[in-house]
């Protein structure tokens, strides 16, 4: 379609048109119009505007009623030519405006007319596009004092459509275009140049409709929630723009206090408002319940987008007017310290960043009255939040400490006015307190104990893990709410405290709450770690950036007065188990008399009512977790500089890791990897080994003292359990301690430490291997030897040896004999002298008979402790018995290299091992018999005689007796002590046998004694345990092992190769199967292959 | 009852073989930790750090042969250390330097520790080691190396060598005084600038082992092999007259130590144990039992805050016990 530019051709087309319309006033006509407007070019439609909107305006001017399709229809058409044109004259505007706010006028209610959606829709958008186009300052001449009551038609008209209509255009559109008609229009092309005169009357002008706007748009606002979130967002904007413009501080300040002439009648200088101070006040106080209305209900509206609009609400408010609404300050800071931790995202960081500009701009620290404001709000928040804590569900719980929460945010270093003031400081612990407490009825915490090695060790890999802090591993179970929420709400809560509050003020508060009473004492702790961890500034978030943060000199005397009340005696060492109780009441009670003045203070269980309830033990437990979990929490706070610390923190950690209780030493494991974090260390161990020193001066003090601290072996025994040799020169002392205080305390503590010599020397056999190596190969060379030995005597006894020549027989038996001599010992020197070599220097050096040569310090250890073990192999507890029978075990794998020194232990040790073999309990005899064969294998040729002259016949003896009542036990048999102890005699003894080297008359009693385990009716694994026998036995022996077989069962008949020969007889020969056939022939078989 | 004696506030383990002598240094500048200074048998010196409770450095200047004296010069940076190399090195500390600046030829193979005063504000200073003959003390002005002078006991005097050396200023006067302790229990005091001998006390029948002498109150204390400790005094003429002796339960003090606030006196013992006594009326205090084998130096910290005052004790067990003491008030 052609566009026509030039006004001629414009006006040639439209003429007749318009003509037309004014003629006869259809439908058609107009839609005619319209058609035609839009061939017509902007500018050349600007120079005929007037003359279009003639027949148009003529038509809604047409007295009569009009059908409201032709007046839509119309009202449309100004709208399309208003769009495109603007209007410059001031009459035109006004007239324009009044007409089309007409269009919905009735003539005798208040109400808009009855008409069509549509209509209003198309008036609305009118009015709307009308606004728009009046071109500069033209669009003043509509707020004259004299139009106010066209502007008052409007305003209300516009209001009663966006309450009442039912459709959601309508109601969007009403307000959008009574946000364009208090010239509050957020789109670019409006001129807005308003100097300050101009601002200050309109200002005047609005402040009329102020009351009727804000209730009006209260109640949209506070309508139906089904109403949809945009119709509230532009209310809300609305209303915050009209007020934000009305009541802008910036203007009332100019305002003066005399009213100026009216330059208007007076009817409408009466509905004039002069701006005075009376009157804000007057207002403010009035918008206060509407804002607090509105809060409250937009801040829980399910749309976030409408809250969202809320923190724009109070954002503009704030900034703009916040002398005149002095009222409304809290209500809306309320709104957004609510929305601080909103669960929108956006929400939650757009309200951070309103916060932070309010913190950025010094608005709340600058100026008194908001910050005091806020400490009003948190002191009557304080005051009541014992009362809310004990009567609110969770959730109002938890919006109840968000509020708080945001409150501290918003305070920053301002919170120590209320911290100041000892009653809400009071109040305000009092409710954490109060909401803190755990619940501490589960048994289980009690029950589950640790067993088995440390798992520290394998928790060296887990540095991966996050850190204890971040993602507490071991959930609190509280009495007064369930929600994880709430809990790390409480956490942020102390973090901000912490973080903004007077450090030495809230710790020396909490430390004395601590001291006070058992009953506040876990939560005081809970509340001191995130004090501190807030005050390190860790994982707060930052509002107040000039906050200066805690010195970390000032961080750490705090760090460590707490730290020395948490490891304290009577904090530390809590009873948590039955089984503690006893050992615990000696040190409680020395506790007690040391501490006579806090007593009073700290009522501890005293001795008397030491009858624990599961309870009071689970309370316990919770709180060493509690405070050890602190610990970790300090070494986050001081990172690196904890380091110095540990001096004292590490030893009481590595205590309770290694703690019966399985929940204490999860938490204190949890609590080393915390510290390997802060203080850059790479894993537990290697923290262990960093500050073996430590520990070890820490041991070594409470090794001297050791009725007072019961628990030193443990931590021995966990640092032997994670270090390496190189820790030796450092523990040395502290071993010799530990034997000096065994020799002091052997009748009351020599279990404890028992276990921890027996850890010593397991370390000790890890540590050095080598020379265990060293021997074995040794060994297994000798060993090869001697079997060569035997396989060639076995040949010749097999009587396949008749090709051998007489030399060689000869050659043989010479050997045998100066070996058999060699192994009795009937050594000449002067063969020695020949067959060695002469001994190198170094040697002669090593075995100088005169001077002692200083040993390693491991055999050194290893030898102290077995003097002890000596003396401890017949103490008169079984349990010590058996823990001694181990450590020995251990002791001979560590001497081993060292022949000079072992041997004459043994020669020692013997007499009382020999007593725990034949006379003692059957557990004692297992555990001792181990250690015999151990001995077997360091030391064979030395036990020999001994063996066989103190031990042989009295196992064999014990062998035979048991063996009728093994043989017709039933299937539960296998689970006796008595079967345990055979089976185990039996599977050691083959390999004892053989490495004893024991001679014929021992072989065939073993073989006796054995012998009837082969028979089918005794329990297969005492069978095979026998077999086993044999099979070493043959090693031993083949020859007489195969003849003993023999006569019990022979399955081949043997046929002399030459009549002469007498027939070879066993007695074994032609029997019937046997209950021994099944096994002998299996070791036949075994035997000949 | 009295309390049982406390425990070591903390043991220090690490240096390997026998501890010779202790040192403190606390006061000094405030960037630097409190340090305490060892010398090991193993011709080590230890430089510990009493916060960290750890070696800062260790210095090897004597060859591996027995240090048995260490001492600081005023401040931290400035160490003495005497070893059976025969040798007295200086180091100077600052900075991280580990070797030594200045070294000192000795003529004397005994056990006897030096002893140094410093010579007003000047960077001059005295010290008394053994000399060449038995019987001599020299005397040197360092760090010149000067001799200033050799003092021997008349021909007779058969006091056998010098075992231990207190170089002191008496208030009154410029000259600077000795008193030596030597082999045949004796303790003589030296006129070290007129060269003559001022007095002579025999008061152990045994070798003197050690001397401390408070010149505010004129009065000093030996300890010797034997079971006693001997107080002396000196009066207005200089003449050395013994106060009191101390029986004590054990025989053999290898090192008595009087506190500088003059309030305690400590011993080493070879029974292994720290005596402590007031040194008014040497009334014994307390026993501190914790070493295994003989201590062979005791050392109390520069005065500085009362309550931070400690005690350290070395001992032939290798460790060096740190203790905190009568520190109240």
């Amino acid at each position: 379609m052609a566009v026509f530019d030039s006004p001629q051709e414009a006006f040639g087309i439209l003429r007749p048109v318009c003509v037309q319309l004014t003629k006869t006033q259809t439908i058609e006509n107009v839609e005619h119009l319209q058609t035609k407007l839009h061939t017509i070019g902007d500018s050349a439609l600007q120079d005929l505007q007037e003359y279009v909107l003639f027949p148009l305006r003529f038509t809604l001017k047409t007295p009569g009623s009009k059908r409201e399709s032709l007046v839509q229809c119309v009202v449309e058409c100004i709208t399309f030519v208003l769009s495109t044109t603007c209007i410059k004259k001031q009459d035109l505007l006004q007239e324009l405006f009044s007409e089309l706010c007409l269009c919905l006028s009735s003539p005798n209610s208040q109400q808009p007319a009855p008409v069509s959606e549509e209509l209003k829709l198309a008036v609305v958008q009118g009015l709307h596009t009308l606004m728009h186009s009046a071109y500069g300052d033209i669009i003043l001449s509509l707020y004259q004092p004299c139009t106010l009551p066209h502007l008052g038609f409007a305003i209300s008209l516009l209001l009663t459509l966006a309450e009442q209509e039912k459709s959601k255009q309508i109601k969007t559109s009403a307000l959008k275009c009574l946000q364009v008609l208090l010239l509050q229009c957020d789109c670019q092309d409006h001129p807005k140049l308003l100097d300050d005169t101009e601002r200050e009357q309109l200002g005047d002008l609005f402040a009329s409709f102020l009351p009727g706007i804000s209730t009006a748009l209260t109640r949209i606002i506070t309508g139906d929630f089904k109403q949809g979130h945009v119709i509230i967002i532009s209310a809300l904007k609305v209303f915050y723009k009209i007020i934000g413009f009305v009541m802008a501080d910036e203007q009332l300040e100019k305002i003066p206090k005399d009213k100026k002439k009216p330059s208007v009648e007076c009817r409408v200088a009466e509905l004039m408002v002069h701006r005075e101070a009376n009157w804000v006040k007057n207002t403010g106080s009035k918008l206060a319940t509407l804002i607090e209305k509105i809060v409250e209900f937009v801040s829980v509206h399910p749309h976030w987008k409408a809250r969202m609009e809320l923190i724009e609400l109070v954002q503009d408010l704030l900034l703009k007017c916040r002398q005149s609404l002095l009222n409304s300050v809290g209500h809306l800071l309320k709104a957004l310290v609510g929305l601080v931790n909103d669960e929108n995202a956006d929400v939650q960081s757009r309200c951070n960043k309103v916060l932070k500009t309010f913190a950025d701009q010094r608005i709340v620290v600058e100026s008194r009255a908001l910050a005091d404001i806020l400490s009003e709000n948190l002191h009557s928040l304080a005051t009541a939040l014992p009362r809310l804590m004990s009567s609110q569900d969770d959730q109002g719980k938890y919006s109840t400490l968000l509020l708080l929460l945001g409150y501290l945010k918003l305070l920053g270093p301002k919170v120590n006015f209320v911290l100041n003031s000892v009653a809400h400081l009071h109040r305000l612990s009092k409710a954490l307190i109060q909401v803190l407490e755990l619940d501490v009825a589960d048994v289980k915490i009690v029950e589950e104990r640790r067993w088995g090695p440390d798992r520290l060790a394998e928790s060296s890999s887990s540095l991966s893990e996050p850190p204890l802090y971040k993602s507490k591993s071991q959930r609190k179970y509280f009495r007064f709410f369930t929600d994880e929420r709430i809990f790390l709400l409480l956490r942020q809560i102390c973090q901000t405290l912490g973080f903004y509050g007077d450090l030495y003020l809230l710790v020396d508060h909490f430390t004395e709450l601590y001291n006070e009473s058992v009953i506040y004492r876990k939560q005081a702790a809970m509340i001191l770690n995130e004090l501190i961890v807030g005050a390190a500034g860790i994982e707060v978030e930052v509002l107040h950036e000039d906050k200066s943060m805690a010195g970390s000199e000032e961080l750490r005397q705090v760090i460590t007065s707490i730290l020395e009340e948490y490891i304290s005696q009577k904090n530390w060492y809590l009873v948590t188990s039955k089984e503690a109780e006893g050992t615990m009441k000696h040190s409680h009670l020395q506790a007690i008399t040391s501490d006579v003045h806090t007593c009073h203070l700290a009522p501890l269980p005293s001795s008397s009512e030491l009858s624990l309830t599961v309870c009071s033990m689970n309370s316990n437990i919770w709180q060493i977790c509690i405070q050890l979990e602190g610990i970790g929490c300090f070494a986050h706070a001081l990172g690196r500089e904890f380091r110095l610390l540990l001096m004292s923190a590490l030893y009481p950690v590595l205590e309770k890791a290694g703690d019966k209780t399985l929940l204490i030493s999860q938490v204190a494991t949890s609590t080393m990897i915390d510290i390997c974090h802060a203080c850059a260390y790479d894993s537990p161990r290697d923290l262990i080994n960093n500050n073996a020193d430590y520990l070890v001066n820490e041991i070594s003090l409470n090794l001297h003292q050791m009725a007072r601290s019961p628990h030193t072996p443990i931590v021995l025994e966990i640092m032997f359990q994670n270090s390496d040799a190189s820790l030796l020169p450092l523990i040395e002392d502290v071993i010799q301690d530990v034997l000096f205080s065994l020799d002091q305390f052997h009748d009351e503590r020599a279990a404890s430490f028992l276990s921890v010599l027996h850890t010593v020397l397991a370390a000790l056999a890890r540590w050095f291997p080598e020379a265990k190596d060293d021997k074995q190969l040794q060994k297994q060379n000798f060993r090869k030897e001697k079997y060569d030995l035997h396989q060639g005597s076995s040949t010749l006894g097999n009587g396949f040896a008749f090709t051998t020549p007489a030399e060689e027989i000869e050659q043989f038996l010479l050997n045998y004999l100066k070996n058999k001599d060699v192994a009795d010992g009937n050594v000449s020197d002067s063969d020695n002298e020949e067959e060695q070599p002469p001994p190198s220097e170094a040697e002669m050096n090593d075995v100088c008979p005169d001077v002692e040569a200083l040993l390693p310090v491991q055999t050194q250890i290893a030898k102290d402790v077995m003097e002890r073990c000596i003396h401890l192999l017949s103490d008169k507890d079984l349990k010590t018995r058996l823990k001694v029978l181990d450590v020995l075990e251990l002791c001979v794998t560590v001497l081993q290299s060292h022949e000079n020194q072992l041997l004459p232990m043994i020669h020692r040790v013997w007499l009382p091992l020999v007593h725990r073999l034949t006379n003692d309990d059957p557990l004692a005899v297992l555990r001792a018999f181990k250690v015999l064969c151990t001995l077997g294998n360091q030391c064979g040729d030395f036990l020999r005689n001994r063996f066989s002259k103190d031990i042989l016949p009295k196992l064999s003896g014990s062998l035979v007796t048991q063996a009728p009542v093994s043989a017709k036990a039933g299937p539960v048999y296998s689970h006796t002590l008595a079967f345990k102890l055979q089976l185990a005699v039996l599977q050691g003894l083959g390999s004892l046998c053989k490495e004893l080297d024991l001679g014929g008359g021992d072989l065939n009693k073993v073989a006796d004694a054995c012998l009837i385990y082969l028979s089918a009716k005794q329990p297969v694994k005492l069978q095979e345990a026998a077999r086993s026998v044999f099979l070493h036995l043959m090693k031993v022996d083949p020859d007489t092992t195969w003849f003993i077989l023999n006569e019990l069962y022979c399955p081949l008949p043997y046929e002399p190769p030459h009549p002469s020969l007498y027939p070879v007889s066993l007695s074994g020969m032609a029997k019937p199967r046997t209950e021994y056939t099944d096994n002998v022939l299996l070791l036949l078989a075994e035997l000949q292959g | 009852m009295a309390l049982p004696p406390p425990p070591p506030q903390f043991v220090l383990r690490g240096t390997q073989s026998a501890v010779n002598s202790l040192h403190f240094s606390c006061r000094s500048q405030a960037q630097s930790p409190p340090l305490l200074f060892s010398g090991s048998l193993s011709g080590l010196v230890h430089v510990w750090n009493l916060h960290t409770r750890r070696v800062d450095a260790t210095l090897d200047g004597h060859g591996g042969q027995s240090v048995y004296w260490v001492k600081t010069l005023g401040d931290q940076r400035l160490l003495l250390s005497q070893g059976r190399d025969l040798k007295l090195c200086l180091w100077d500390l600052a900075e991280g330097r580990r070797a030594p600046v200045d070294s000192l030829s000795l003529d004397s193979v005994g056990f006897c520790q030096g002893s140094v005063l410093r010579g007003g504000a000047q960077e001059c200073w005295l010290l008394a080691v053994p000399g060449r003959g038995t019987e001599e003390v020299q005397v040197l002005d360092m760090p010149s190396k000067t001799s200033v002078c050799t003092l021997k006991p008349e021909a007779g005097a058969k006091a056998g060598m010098p075992m231990c050396l207190e170089l002191w200023q008496p208030a009154s006067s410029s000259h600077p005084l000795l008193l030596a302790g030597y082999e045949d229990g004796s303790v003589i005091l030296w006129n070290v600038s007129e060269r003559r001998m001022l007095s002579r006390l025999s008061c152990h029948k045994e070798p003197v082992m050690s001397l401390d002498f408070d010149s505010r109150k004129a009065k000093g204390v030996s300890g010797s092999s034997e079971k006693a400790l001997c107080v002396w005094g000196l009066d207005e003429q200089q003449n050395l007259k013994v106060c009191r002796t101390q029986e004590l339960t054990n025989p053999g003090i290898a090192d008595v130590v009087i506190r500088p606030d003059g309030k305690i006196l400590a011993t080493a013992g070879w029974d292994h144990r720290i005596r402590l006594f007031g040194w008014k009326q040497l009334k014994p205090l307390a026993v501190l039992d914790y070493h295994s084998a003989a201590v062979h130096c005791v050392a109390f910290s520069d005065p500085g805050q009362p309550r931070e005052q400690l005690l350290a004790g070395g001992s032939k067990d290798q460790r060096i016990s740190v203790w905190s003491v009568y520190n109240q008030s």
